[in-house]
């Protein structure tokens, strides 16, 4: 076949429909991949190249401007990228694979998906879009933790509270913030570190939910809030806003809905959850963590030390009226991401613009440091003898096997000084 | 200048009697201003049903009231009444017989309105903001449905204080559309069910979602025998879904669609992505139109796969649009939508409603290439 000149310049606009050959590391820059890969179809399921020439004017706008009047090619945020071709014919034959090959084609899913994350990120990052937004990087995967979701309303509405409490302050370090908690998270998922893959990957398999211990608070109502139990299934639940999950994927998966989240590793705040006596605060978050988790509280009071563990639940912003400055409503948990040690329960929730619109909000960036420290350095390598086989034999290995590396640190033995 | 009517030209007429000016691109459609717009970003519009004469506008705004004005043929708006809120309205609707209105809003009330005798009075609560709000109006039963950021649905008869049914949402809240017997509501981290209201409002369904992103805006379309067949989905990513509830092959039926980005084809350059806000369907013809936070409004045909139109840019964010019942007027709300946070926030910019002939542009095409759709299309739903 011959090469596609556009895909090379990185402009194809028939993408995976084109006739000509789309070589894999090509031109891998240029193509819209809407949601880069593994948006859309699975490889396997592409029927036949649609000829390119049968795109007149109208209907499809395949002549003029790509973008006017085109739900173009492109557009229809299946693949994209051009190198999904080559993929593509590679699969084709997914029949007469192996096991072997079934892994290394699992593998090459894996991959697929980390280059759509990657990419995915590139953009938000560049667009101008919402920042606070959750994310998942295919139709069917639950999302990505560490974007927790707020609506452009929410914030209007806890800008005008703090206006008329006078105190935007409050808002603007609130929102700061949260900008720098989407930007940490952002970044690492933009440059994907080992640990931060393999937390990924786990979370993006792993469907079930492990049952977390949440600290729930809501001041009154959040019945649900217990230390013992996640509140797996939080659509039940009204109270169980933010859960803290492990490095598995949001709870009750199968609804798919529920907010999870991990934290962010970078940029941690320290755990601050301040005793939720405000009694405006409802709505509250459910944490679950492990280990000691170290999460930011965001907090819009002044006066009040973040001490403790406290979280406010989120029920918007509530009016602003019931609000004054002696309620003490923590605000949002972030809780840290112990990306080093994998085994770590990654603990994390948004922060929530509480009731108490008249507290200024907490800048609590230094501390966090420290608190992760500390976590890490309690299982730094794992016995042994508690590892599986499983996990042993990959550590043995000379090289980790995608899908099998362990989420536990090694043991100290096999460490070469 | 007639605003319905098959002949109306529409080109001159248009700018407001406020006359523009200079550089001013408040207006580049030069559409019909609404007269006596509301002093705050507009959230929601909504056109009164057919069973009442002429035309009637709500807009709720964030200045925490819901105005009404009569559109008459001509173009002119009056305004006729307002009401307030305590706290920014979010969400209007019309009853079917057009008697009432009902409003939600920040204070997490809502409110009906009756328009003859001009009151208003509470008739749901929260335990946070109410974010949509709509009428349903079954055979055996008649209620309002609410929506809010307390993850709840809940379903009232407005004779009563307590809610005739409440239902969990797996998360707040952010959009939702009623086209009876079924009902849309898409909530935060990517939530989205529908549900069936024959009889009593219950679950249908929980669906993936179609986008990646946060979910915006959501309307309900209807197939050829009127029946509510699927709905659009918008998010802030600059990017629709197209969802089928039961598509004889959802691999090609559903699909989704970028819009409100910059740069069009271009895609060396990173585009400038703005959010869906809001998304209204024709009545007559199907065809559809979104509105984002570019300032922009597009029409589409989604049968046809093909945009219809792009307008051209307003200088400010369009945040709500709507058809009235007959299709003829579309009127969009060119107010701030916090897309850009606080920074951009600026008290003295006037807020809009722009008012536009809609029979023509929303004309479907010609739907010969339905095959090559057919054939290309990618499971992106």
């Amino acid at each position: 076949m011959t090469i596609c000149q556009f895909f090379l310049q990185g402009r194809c606009r028939f993408g995976d429909r084109c006739w000509n050959e789309h070589p894999r590391g090509g031109g891998r820059s240029g193509p819209p991949a809407p949601g880069g890969g593994g948006w859309g179809a699975s490889n396997h399921r592409y029927t036949n190249v649609i000829q390119p020439s049968t795109f007149k004017s109208n209907a499809w706008g395949g002549s003029k401007d790509h973008g006017r009047g085109f739900f173009g090619s492109s557009d229809f945020g299946s693949l994209g990228s051009g190198s999904r071709n080559a993929d593509f014919s590679r699969n084709r034959f997914s029949a007469l694979m192996t096991s072997q090959n079934i892994d290394d084609s699992y593998k090459d899913e894996e991959e697929k998906l980390l280059e759509g994350i990657v990419k995915d990120m590139e953009i938000w990052e560049s667009s101008g879009q919402w920042m606070f937004s959750s994310y998942s990087p295919m139709k069917e995967k639950l999302n990505i933790s560490g974007f927790p979701d707020f609506s452009p309303e929410e914030l209007h509405l806890e800008y005008y509270n703090c206006r008329a409490n006078n105190n935007i302050q409050n808002y603007i370090n609130s929102v700061q913030q949260l900008v720098k908690q989407w930007k940490n998270r952002l970044l690492e998922l933009k440059t994907l570190n080992a640990s931060t893959r393999a937390a990924l990957l786990s979370e993006l398999k792993n469907a079930v939910s492990q049952p977390l211990p949440s600290f729930g608070f809501g001041g009154q109502q959040t019945s649900s809030f217990g230390l013992s139990s996640f509140p797996v299934n939080s659509s039940s639940n009204s109270a169980s806003n933010f859960s803290f999950k492990t490095s598995s994927s949001l709870v009750s998966a199968s609804s798919g809905n529920t907010p999870a989240f991990g934290s962010s590793s970078a940029g941690r705040d320290p755990p601050v959850f301040g005793a939720m006596s405000s009694p405006s605060v409802s709505r509250s978050v459910g944490f679950g963590s492990q280990s000691a988790p170290s999460a930011a509280s965001f907090s819009f009071k002044t006066s009040e030390t973040t001490s403790g563990l406290g979280t406010s639940g989120f029920s918007g912003f509530g009016s602003s009226s019931a609000v004054n400055s002696s309620s003490t409503t923590p605000l949002t948990a972030f809780g840290a991401f112990n990306a080093a040690v994998a085994a770590s329960p990654s603990c994390s929730s948004s922060t929530l613009f509480g009731q108490t619109a008249s507290a200024p909000g907490h800048n609590v960036t230094s501390a966090p440091s420290p608190v992760t420290n500390n976590i890490t350095s309690e299982k730094l390598f794992t016995l042994k003898m508690e590892l599986s086989a499983e996990e042993l034999k990959q550590f043995e290995a000379k090289k980790f096997t995608m899908g099998k590396i362990p989420l536990r640190p090694p043991p100290l033995e096999l460490l070469n000084v | 200048m007639s605003l319905f009517g098959s002949t109306s030209g529409f080109g001159t007429g248009g700018t407001s009697m406020f006359g523009s000016t200079t550089a001013d691109n408040h207006n580049p459609m030069k559409d019909i201003e609404v007269t006596s717009p509301p002093d705050d970003s507009i959230s929601c519009l909504a056109f009164s049903p057919p069973t009442l004469p002429g035309n009637f506008l709500i807009a709720g705004s964030w200045a925490n009231d819901v105005r009404c004005w009569e559109v008459q043929d001509n173009g002119q708006t009056i305004p006729k009444a307002q009401q307030m809120h305590t706290g920014p309205v979010l969400d209007g609707c019309w009853s079917d017989d057009g008697s009432k209105v009902f409003t939600a809003s920040c204070d997490k009330t809502a409110k009906m309105w009756d328009l003859n005798s001009n009151q208003a009075i509470q008739i749901a609560q929260h335990d946070a903001p109410v974010k949509t709000i709509h009428w349903i109006k079954a055979p055996n039963y008649s209620c309002v449905m609410t929506g809010s950021w307390d993850k709840t649905l809940k379903f009232w008869d407005t004779r009563s204080p307590t809610p005739m049914m409440t239902l969990q949402l797996p998360e707040r809240c952010y959009c939702a559309d009623v086209v009876h017997p079924m009902a849309a509501v898409a909530t935060a981290e990517r939530g989205l069910i529908v549900y069936q209201l024959e009889n009593q409002p219950s679950e249908f369904r929980r669906i993936e979602s179609p986008l990646k992103h946060q979910h915006r805006c959501v309307a309900i379309f209807k197939d050829k025998v009127n029946k509510p067949t699927g709905f659009a989905l918008g998010s802030i990513e600059g990017r629709v879904a197209i969802h089928y509830i039961n598509p004889p092959n959802p691999a090609k039926d559903n699909f989704t669609f970028k819009c409100h980005r910059s740069n069009g084809t271009n895609t060396s350059v990173p585009q400038d992505i703005y959010a869906v806000n809001g998304i209204a369907f024709h009545p007559v013809h199907g065809t559809l139109a979104t509105v984002g936070s570019d300032g922009r409004f597009s029409f589409w045909d989604k049968d046809a796969r093909t945009k219809l139109k792009t307008s051209e840019q307003l200088d400010q964010p369009i945040s709500a649009c709507c058809f009235n019942h007959n299709g003829n007027i579309f009127a969009y709300a060119s107010s701030y939508d916090w897309s850009k946070g606080h920074e951009f926030y600026n008290p003295q910019k006037k807020n809009y409603i722009f008012l536009r002939n809609a029979a023509e542009e929303l004309k479907p095409r010609n739907k010969k290439y339905n095959n090559v759709i057919a054939t290309t299309s990618l499971n992106l739903g």
